[in-house]
């Protein structure tokens, strides 16, 4: 599962592509946490093109986002496919976690 | 007439993507739509990854039973193990209007099986789990 980092406005952009799965958690945990440390203000992860999300990524997203929002950031989960779109909503995660996202 | 197929594994986390790539050509073979094999995926990985962390503590290797049928009307999945007994159905549901402030960190594997599935049905048969999921084809 490829990463790519990349300087986004205030903060660093991760665009995750493939399938997260456990394995690949582990590595966007890596990826997540080494962004925290450098002192991002905000850190988008960009799931256009995440074909499969499993809880284990979404326990990754959901520990970063409360450390970042400790520490006065904020972790965002940026254009999700329709799969993890789907799979954000049905958590409770995508209102509070999508940016831009509009309840429904 | 309903197609079968079985196959098993050891309790590896590893081996869980080779069960996603199995999934796949059973699907393909079946002409499953795409979203239904997305989510019997989801469902499968998500137990399986459970049961491989949970089921059997620090004690050696342990074989995984999985067995998938389709017919005209459903797609299924039939998951042995020989681990503790462990009925997810017991386990409480997930208040997914909570804040995430307050949401715990585990449960959410549970809860997708059961949100992605039409229905999970569990019984404790020996000293074996046996779970099966089934999804509706639209």
């Amino acid at each position: 599962m490829p990463i790519n980092k990349m300087p986004s406005g205030d903060g660093t952009e991760l665009v995750v592509a493939g399938r997260l799965d456990g394995a690949a958690a582990n590595e966007l945990e890596i990826e997540v946490l080494a962004v925290m440390r450098s002192g991002a203000k905000n850190i988008y992860v960009n799931l256009a093109e995440a074909s499969f999300l499993c809880s284990a990524a979404l326990r990754v997203l959901l520990q970063y986002w409360r450390q970042m929002k400790n520490s006065g950031r904020a972790l965002y989960v940026t254009k999700p496919s329709a799969e993890a779109d789907a799979v954000l909503r049905m958590s409770g995660f995508r209102d509070q976690m999508v940016e831009g996202a509009q309840p429904r | 007439m309903k197609a079968t197929i079985e196959r098993s594994i050891r309790n590896q986390l590893p081996e869980v993507r080779g069960v996603s790539d199995w999934l796949k050509s059973f699907a393909d073979h079946h002409h499953l739509p795409l979203a239904l094999r997305h989510d019997l995926d989801l469902a499968l990985t998500e137990w399986l990854t459970n049961v491989i962390s949970y089921g059997f503590g620090q004690a050696g290797e342990h074989l995984i039973r999985i067995r998938l049928a389709c017919d005209a009307q459903t797609a299924s999945i039939e998951v042995e193990d020989e681990g503790r007994p462990f009925n997810p159905l017991d386990h409480p549901p997930v208040d997914t209007s909570a804040p995430l402030e307050e949401r715990p960190v585990g449960g959410l594997g549970i809860h997708l099986i059961r949100r992605l599935m039409d229905s999970v049905d569990y019984r404790r048969d020996g000293d074996r789990n046996v779970l099966v999921m089934v999804k509706r084809l639209r």
